[in-house]
C-alpha cells in the first residue's frame, strides 16, 4: 500500500475537468480529436494521450436525474494486475508505492492493457509502448503534489498521508450517510488489496462506472505464477535450439563439400 | 563476411535472446525513462489568470526567458494553488503539443497588433507605436468634441466636466492594481460610463 495517496471525494466533484487539463498540461500530452458520443465525458476512453479523465454517469432516481462525476485513472493497485501480466518487468513499483511504466523495458505486447480491471492503460501506437498515469512521479520526487490534486478547485482530489486520509474518508462517508446518501461508500480500501486512489462515493461504485469487485483475472494469475518463471527456460531453449541448428547445418555443409 | 538468410535469422535470434536475458531479473527502472522535473532551474513569476473575474493567482516557471510551465499559486489567497480547466491550460496559450508531445509555438497566439479600419472587412498588421498613438489621438479628439462642462438642472447650471461619448471597459485580464489605474485614468478624462468584464 502506498504511503502517499490521493483521496478522491466524488461527492465534491463538480466535473470542471481542471484535473484532466492539468494532467495533460504537466505530462505534455497532446489533445485528441473526438466526436460527441452522447455524454459530457470526453475523450470517451483512456489512451496513451489521456491518462486520466472525469467520468460522467447519469441515472434516474425517483423521477429525478442524478448526475455523478468522478476523476478516474490508474488506481496504482497494491495487487496490480498489470505488473503480474507484464512479461518484461516494465511495470514496476516505485519507492512511493505507485506503479509506473518503464518505457525502455516495455516491448509493446499489450498484456497489461488487457489485464487491467479498470481499463486505464493506454497504448501508444506511434512508439509501441504502454502509457498510463505515473502519479506524477517527477513531482513527488521534488516534494510537489500530483498535478491533478494541485489543480482541483473543490478539494475533491486531496493528496497526503495514507493514514490521515483514510480517517478523513471514513468521516466523510459517515457525513454523507447522515445526510441521506445511504449508499455512500469508500472504494479502493480493499479493492485490489488497496489502491493509491482512495474514493469516497456518494452512491454505489457501479453508478460511477467503477467495477464492483475488481479482481486480477485467473488467466493473469496463472500466467504470472506458472508461465512467467519459465521465461528463462524459454530463452535457454531458444539458445540451445539455435546452437543445435548451427552445428547441424555445419555438418550438412561439410557433408556437401565432401560430396563435391 | 557473406550475410545469408540463415545467418541473418540466427543473428537476430541471438540478439533478441540476449536482450531478453538482460531484462530478466532486473527490476529497477532504467534511469533514462524518468524525465527530469520540468520546472528544474526555472525562475518563478507570479501573475493573475487572464480568463475570468475571480482573479486566481498563477505561477509561471520561466527558464532562459521561455515559459516552461504555469500552475496555480499556492500562496495566493483566492485560489490557494488550484485552477479551473481554463486556468490549468495557461501554458498552452504560448505552446501547444504536436502528436509526439513536443511543445511548439501556438499558431493562434496573437503576437502583433491587428487593425481593422472602420468599414473595412479585413485586418491589417500594425506596430504598437502606431496603435497606441492612434488610440490616444482618437480618445483625445472624441473627448474634446463631446466635452460637457455644465448642464442645466431645474434652471440651475451645474458643473459636471464629463464626456458621454466614450465608454470604458476594464478587464479581467488585468490585476486589481492595473484596473484601479485604468479607473483613475478614465475618471480623470471625464468618462462616466465605466464597466468591467468580470462576469462571475
Amino acid at each position: 500500500m502506498a504511503q502517499l495517496i490521493c483521496l478522491i471525494d466524488a461527492s465534491k466533484c463538480i466535473g470542471c475537468r481542471a484535473c484532466q487539463v492539468a494532467c495533460k498540461q504537466w505530462n505534455q500530452l497532446p489533445a485528441e480529436a473526438t466526436t460527441f458520443e452522447g455524454s459530457y465525458e470526453n475523450p470517451p476512453r483512456f489512451s496513451a494521450q489521456t491518462w486520466m479523465k472525469v467520468v460522467y454517469r447519469e441515472h434516474e432516481e425517483d423521477g429525478n436525474v442524478v448526475f455523478l462525476m468522478s476523476k478516474q485513472g490508474c488506481m496504482h493497485c497494491t495487487d496490480a494486475a498489470c505488473m503480474q501480466a507484464c512479461p518484461t518487468g516494465a511495470l514496476y513499483r516505485t519507492e512511493f508505492g505507485t506503479v509506473n511504466v518503464d518505457t525502455v523495458k516495455c516491448i509493446g505486447c499489450n498484456y497489461c492493457v488487457a489485464a487491467c480491471p479498470f481499463n486505464v492503460i493506454g497504448f501508444d501506437r506511434l512508439t509501441n509502448k504502454a502509457q498510463k498515469c505515473t502519479f506524477c512521479y517527477d513531482r513527488l520526487n521534488a516534494g510537489l503534489q500530483p498535478a491533478c490534486a494541485n489543480a482541483c478547485p473543490t478539494g475533491s482530489i486531496q493528496f497526503g498521508d495514507y493514514r490521515e486520509l483514510i480517517d478523513q474518508a471514513q468521516d466523510r462517508v459517515d457525513e454523507l450517510k447522515a445526510a441521506g446518501k445511504t449508499n455512500a461508500t469508500m472504494y479502493g480500501l480493499d479493492e485490489m488489496d488497496g489502491t493509491a486512489m482512495l474514493y469516497v462515493l456518494a452512491d454505489k461504485p457501479e453508478k460511477y462506472g467503477l467495477p464492483v469487485d475488481p479482481q486480477v483475472s485467473l488467466q493473469t494469475r496463472i500466467w504470472s505464477a506458472l508461465f512467467k518463471p519459465f521465461r528463462v527456460l524459454v530463452i535457454v531453449a531458444v539458445a540451445f535450439g539455435l546452437w543445435v541448428n548451427r552445428s547441424h547445418s555445419k555438418k550438412i555443409e561439410q557433408a556437401k563439400s565432401e560430396a563435391k | 563476411m557473406q550475410l545469408t538468410r540463415r545467418s541473418f535469422l540466427k543473428l537476430t535470434g541471438a540478439t533478441a535472446a540476449a536482450a531478453t536475458l538482460a531484462s530478466v531479473g532486473l527490476n529497477k527502472a532504467s534511469a533514462s525513462t524518468i524525465d527530469p522535473l520540468r520546472i528544474k532551474y526555472t525562475k518563478e513569476y507570479t501573475t493573475i489568470c487572464t480568463f475570468c473575474g475571480v482573479g486566481c493567482g498563477v505561477v509561471c516557471h520561466v527558464r532562459d526567458g521561455v515559459i516552461v510551465n504555469a500552475e496555480g499559486d499556492p500562496d495566493h489567497p483566492i485560489n490557494e494553488g488550484t485552477l479551473c480547466s481554463k486556468g490549468s491550460s495557461h501554458y498552452n496559450i504560448s505552446y501547444i503539443y504536436d502528436e509526439k508531445g513536443k511543445p511548439k509555438p501556438n499558431p493562434n497566439r496573437l503576437t502583433h497588433v491587428l487593425y481593422r479600419a472602420p468599414g473595412s472587412s479585413s485586418y491589417e498588421e500594425k506596430d504598437w507605436d502606431w496603435a497606441l498613438d492612434t488610440i490616444a489621438r482618437r480618445i483625445k479628439d472624441t473627448r474634446d468634441q463631446n466635452y460637457v462642462e455644465s448642464v442645466n438642472v431645474d434652471g440651475r447650471q451645474v458643473t459636471v466636466n464629463r464626456t458621454e461619448a466614450i465608454s470604458w471597459l476594464g478587464s479581467a485580464f488585468c490585476t486589481d492594481e492595473e484596473n484601479y489605474l485604468f479607473h483613475k485614468m478614465a475618471r480623470a478624462m471625464g468618462v462616466i460610463n465605466i464597466d468591467h468584464c468580470a462576469r462571475l
